[in-house]
């Protein structure tokens, strides 16, 4: 068990904390202003590829981190368009975002790289300068919802959008901009784990870790350093995990592996009454309807 | 306002006790009625059609950018399906778990309860089934009690499984998204665990249960369907009358347009969230063991296929109407087994076909806000 606590592991607990930090903040300016986005998993995803290609073409893990920024605005672009422009159902319009994310990054995959053929190892980032971007990202959505005018107006147009209205903010162009603030975070979350810890794309790479960032936004109340806390909570089990999984232990390795669910789980149900959920959270906003 | 009026869940009004359970059939005959307008046609079955053509229409130019010619895989695809003695078969095989979980989905959908579990429920579910049949002492009872033990335990489990997050969300208020995407991926650790270690074949080098061929499910139509399609057939019109005639799906209905309406009227809103998450997990804990039994000799670690995921699609696809549900599993089902052999046929991507089912489900979503946009305007 000495192998567990050791500092390799609180190392690997941080990596693979970052990706997830990164999408709940995206989550979080994204949810603020009052759009529910279960396609996060979707734009981490894109992200992800986006990074992962971009950096195997110019062997630059930091051009590959924009690419992932970039491929996850214009998919939040898309994800606004469909539900604040088109006003379609959230919940499931997030939902089919993931699954056509999962489909389409597969698809453009292999037909990048044949079956069978190793996709190349890109250059990876060291822990630091990730650490250091995500640290700067931290302090600059708590800036945005503490100290700016912009991040009050979000919230605004989260909690009562037909008062938002009133004022004179323009309710669908504010969640255009926190949608396409939401998805370049959470595809910028999944470059930093393509072009960071793994240094290498697989199919479903993120493998749930988007989901993952949704529920920790809730355990966090919508805050962004709760939210980051509860990020390297899940890395550190997740690298208990992998270090476990070569050892023969008393315990089933299996437990390590369902064991940030069961903490998300567990998480969920602890905060979920307690939190603050800005009240127009998943409703579509349809001017003069209320 | 007429006392059928009172009667509908859809008209946003809180019907008074008495008038509305049990509820009387003239309202009923109302609903129909009105489901059947110009409307409900163009959102019911335009709507689907023209996203899974639209979809097609995408794969096509995706297909030709590989540098094939669209209609010749298309062309593949018909012949593997309707042409291929087995196409038929296979297609009904694959269709069968994805139509059980499917009705399911449809009825916690149609309640507004939107689980995404179906997956870890329908492993939890051939776990437990699996775990029964092939415990020691019990393999020489006669196959047809092994096979109701065996189908009954993976019913439970589903429903345990599905339920679990039924009780996290009425007590706890927890995300039945969340909870039911947590406990999918807790269910496939389970499953993991279960074929390595807990129910595994000490005799076998591989990482699987002992054989469960004493509980196979007899099969018909050639030698690939087994008795689960006829389950799944069966499941449509019952499901069907449950949503028309039972009180119990017009309970779902009223939770999925006005919740208030069932608090309003003492009726407590989080049962029926309990019991349709339970229904549809026990739907898919039977499609875990309907698939074990039916079509694989073994539980293995690759038991994890995704029906769960694509039941959600088929569910959306199917409009949330049993009948539909059925459509849109056979028509998911014929697309897969017709890829596969035009896929080996002409070099494409296994993920293509997701890819256009995933785009059949966007462009669903997308055509319903159009209809509901020129519905307003008009």
């Amino acid at each position: 068990m000495d192998t567990l606590f050791s500092i390799a592991t609180v190392e690997a607990g941080i990596r693979l904390g970052l990706p997830v930090a990164l999408a709940a903040l995206g989550a979080i300016i994204n949810e603020r202003s009052g759009v529910l986005n279960l396609g996060l998993e979707g734009m981490m995803l894109s992200g992800a590829l986006g990074g992962y290609i971009v950096n195997d073409a110019t062997g630059s893990p930091w051009i590959g981190l924009l690419a992932g920024l970039l491929v996850g605005a214009l998919t939040g672009g898309v994800f606004a368009g469909l539900v604040v422009t088109f006003r379609t159902s959230q919940v499931v319009t997030g939902i089919a975002f993931t699954i056509v994310a999962i489909a389409a990054t597969t698809y453009l995959f292999q037909l990048r790289w044949d079956i069978g053929e190793l996709p190349p190892r890109v250059e990876r980032l060291g822990m630091w300068p990730l650490v250091a971007l995500t640290l700067v990202c931290v302090a600059g959505v708590w800036f945005l919802f503490r100290r700016t005018t912009l991040g009050l107006t979000i919230s605004a147009v989260g909690e009562s959008p037909e008062s938002a209205d009133a004022l004179g903010y323009n309710v669908v162009l504010i969640r255009w901009m926190a949608t396409i603030a939401g998805g370049a975070l959470a595809g910028l979350g999944g470059a930093v784990l393509v072009n960071g810890p793994l240094g290498l794309f697989i199919e479903e790479v993120t493998a749930g870790r988007g989901w993952v960032a949704l529920a920790l936004v809730v355990f966090a109340g919508w805050r962004p350093v709760p939210a980051v806390a509860g990020a390297f909570l899940f890395g550190l089990c997740d690298a208990a995990q992998l270090r476990l999984q070569g050892t023969a232990t008393e315990v089933p390795y299996e437990v390590f592996l369902a064991l940030p669910y069961v903490v998300t789980l567990i998480a969920l149900v602890v905060r979920a009454r307690r939190s603050h959920t800005p009240a127009a959270l998943g409703d579509p906003y349809v001017r003069g309807a209320a | 306002m007429t006392s059928s009026e009172t009667r509908q869940p859809t008209s946003g009004t809180t019907p008074s006790p008495e008038s509305t359970w049990p509820p009387k059939l003239d309202g009923w005959l109302d609903a129909v009625a009105r489901r059947a307008t110009a409307e409900g046609i163009l959102s019911s079955i335009l709507v689907p059609v023209v996203s899974a053509l639209a979809a097609l229409l995408v794969g096509g130019v995706l297909i030709a950018i590989d540098g094939v010619n669209p209609l010749s895989v298309y062309h593949a695809i018909l012949q593997g399906v309707f042409t291929k003695s087995r196409g038929f078969s296979y297609t009904a095989t694959v269709a069968t778990p994805l139509v059980l979980i499917g009705v399911g989905y449809a009825l916690a959908y149609r309640a507004r309860v939107f689980t995404i579990g179906g997956e870890g429920q329908y492993l939890v579910g051939a776990v437990a089934g699996t775990a029964v049949v092939t415990a020691g002492g019990i393999g020489d009872l006669p196959r047809v009690v092994l096979i109701v033990i065996g189908l009954g335990a993976a019913i439970v489990a589903g429903a345990l499984w599905g339920g679990l997050a039924g009780v996290l969300a009425n007590r706890f208020g927890a995300s039945i998204v969340i909870s039911t995407l947590m406990l999918s991926f807790i269910g496939d650790s389970l499953l993991q665990w279960a074929v390595r270690d807990g129910i595994r074949d000490p005799e076998s080098y591989n990482a699987n249960s002992r054989p469960i061929t004493a509980a196979a499910l007899p099969s018909f139509f050639g030698q690939k369907t087994h008795l689960g399609f006829l389950f799944a057939l069966v499941l449509v019109p019952i499901a069907w009358w449950l949503i028309r005639r039972h009180r119990w799906g017009f309970r779902i209905d009223a939770l999925g347009h006005n919740p208030g309406t069932l608090d309003a009227n003492e009726f407590s809103s989080a049962r029926v969230t309990l019991s349709v998450l339970v229904v549809a997990g026990g739907l898919a804990g039977l499609a875990g063991m309907v698939e074990t039994t039916g079509v694989n000799i073994r539980l293995g670690q690759e038991a994890s296929v995704g029906y769960g995921w694509d039941a959600i699609i088929v569910a959306l696809i199917g409009r949330l109407h049993p009948v539909g549900v059925l459509i849109a599993g056979l028509g998911m089902a014929g697309l897969t087994i017709g890829f596969e052999s035009a896929q080996r046929q002409f070099e494409l991507p296994s993920s293509l076909v997701s890819l256009i089912t995933a785009f059949v489900i966007i462009f669903v979503v997308w055509g319903d806000a159009i209809a509901a946009r020129w519905k307003e305007t008009r």
